[in-house]
């Protein structure tokens, strides 16, 4: 979903912040992408090491942090680790109740100098 | 444009001024709010605005720099080039500034005691003429506004004036999916009374409109028995995420292979919290339970 349109906000946001930061080039960026938020994680990679190439990004490793989401098992109330959507828990097969998680799509950090 | 992922090119949407049908309006006439970086964060204590609880929210952080977080050295620059390598912890929610203006959004119902509902949808599921038909019961009893939302035309919006509520329409052009800043843009156009209901048709589409609050009370997801009754696990995100799903032209059942039980069993799955109305906009089943429904929002 829109990852090229993602990724141009995020080098945005990203200069913004080295900018206020003193940095000039980047060397590493962090960003979390829950398997839960909506965001294609290998589109959104692609598009970022598209579009970084002709600013302070351009030299920078990328590092996507994905983490799964929790579910609760509406039946035996278990918790399960869900990578998408519509995983269901592992022990009874039902589907959860509750998700907790998952869904973060932040930068996390970014070095350099 | 969507300012959240700038899908669409910058300032590309467009709203309609009210009777547009009256006036050509070719000129982006709305203003961008916010900051031109749109994001919030801080950089303490990892406080950031977003509603996820971090429970079981466990990942690992794949590099450990040792680096100080040494701020002294900022500015720091000297002529052998020897500049101070530094981490900086940033923890900036990426959809943080449509969020943002959701709430923000959402206050101002609150504060107006406006009802308002989210619409969404794949395209041709009836959500048009369901708000028509909903506009000619209610309009004597309650007053109704609506926002719509498509790529281009405005004749969603000509179709409510038609039925008798004021509308909005947003026009996305190359942009997918409605967000807040959209909404709140139109909201100084459409001048919404207090304790009225607003409606907001999004952009038909299932996969995208799923990500963006809008400032809404309630997200309707709307889907008609022509559409396949697997339709809701194929789109988990948007079922997951919605109040009530209204399964709409039930009068072509008998002509279609779509199982209610199915459908419905698919969703509750997914959402066992989703409430359900089955209706025919055409023939009028389901309309009032759907006011009723409506009402108990109130």
């Amino acid at each position: 979903m829109h990852e090229l349109s993602l990724a141009a906000d995020v080098i945005n946001l990203v200069t913004e912040e080295a900018r206020k930061n003193g940095l000039s080039v980047i060397q590493e960026l962090l960003i979390e992408v829950g398997d839960l938020s909506g965001v294609e994680a290998d589109a959104f990679q692609w598009a970022l090491e598209l579009l970084t190439k002709e600013t302070i990004l351009g030299k920078a490793e990328i590092l996507l942090n994905r983490s799964p989401g929790t579910g609760i098992c509406k039946s035996c109330e278990r918790e399960f680790e869900m990578r998408n959507r519509l995983d269901s828990c592992p022990g009874c097969g039902s589907f959860p109740s509750e998700i907790r998680g998952g869904q973060e799509f932040r930068v996390i950090s970014m070095v350099g100098e | 444009m969507c300012e959240t992922c700038g899908c669409g090119k910058p300032d590309d949407f467009k709203i309609h001024d009210p009777h547009h049908n009256h006036h050509e309006h070719h000129e982006h006439s709305h203003e961008h709010e916010g900051p031109a970086h749109p994001y919030t964060h801080k950089h303490d204590a990892h406080e950031h605005y977003h509603e996820h609880e971090h429970d079981g929210h466990k990942h690992s952080h794949p590099h450990d720099h040792g680096h100080p977080h040494d701020h002294d050295h900022h500015g720091h620059h000297d002529n052998h080039g020897h500049h101070e390598k530094k981490e900086i912890p940033l923890n900036i929610d990426i959809l943080s500034e449509n969020n943002r203006l959701a709430e923000r959004n959402r206050g101002y119902f609150e504060g107006k005691e406006v009802l308002c509902l989210n619409l969404v949808s794949s395209p041709g599921s009836g959500k048009t003429s369901i708000l028509e038909k909903t506009i000619q019961a209610l309009v004597s009893k309650r007053k109704i506004f609506v926002i719509e939302g498509d790529q281009q035309t405005a004749r969603d919006a000509d179709r409510i004036e038609r039925s008798g509520a004021p509308a909005i329409q947003i026009n996305t052009g190359n942009g997918c999916h409605l967000d807040a800043n959209m909404i709140q843009q139109a909201l100084k156009k459409l001048a919404v009374e207090n304790h009225s209901i607003l409606f907001i048709e999004n952009v038909g589409n299932l996969v995208c409109p799923a990500m963006f609050d809008l400032g809404e009370k309630k997200r309707v997801v709307v889907i008609s028995v022509t559409e396949g009754d697997d339709k809701p696990i194929k789109y988990p995100y948007m079922f997951q995420s919605s109040d009530l799903c209204i399964i709409n032209k039930t009068d072509l059942l008998p002509y279609v292979d779509f199982s209610v039980e199915t459908a419905k069993k698919y969703a509750q799955q997914l959402n066992p919290k989703l409430e359900f109305i089955l209706m025919s906009a055409k023939t009028g089943e389901g309309m009032k339970e759907w006011y009723d429904w409506l009402e108990k929002q109130l």
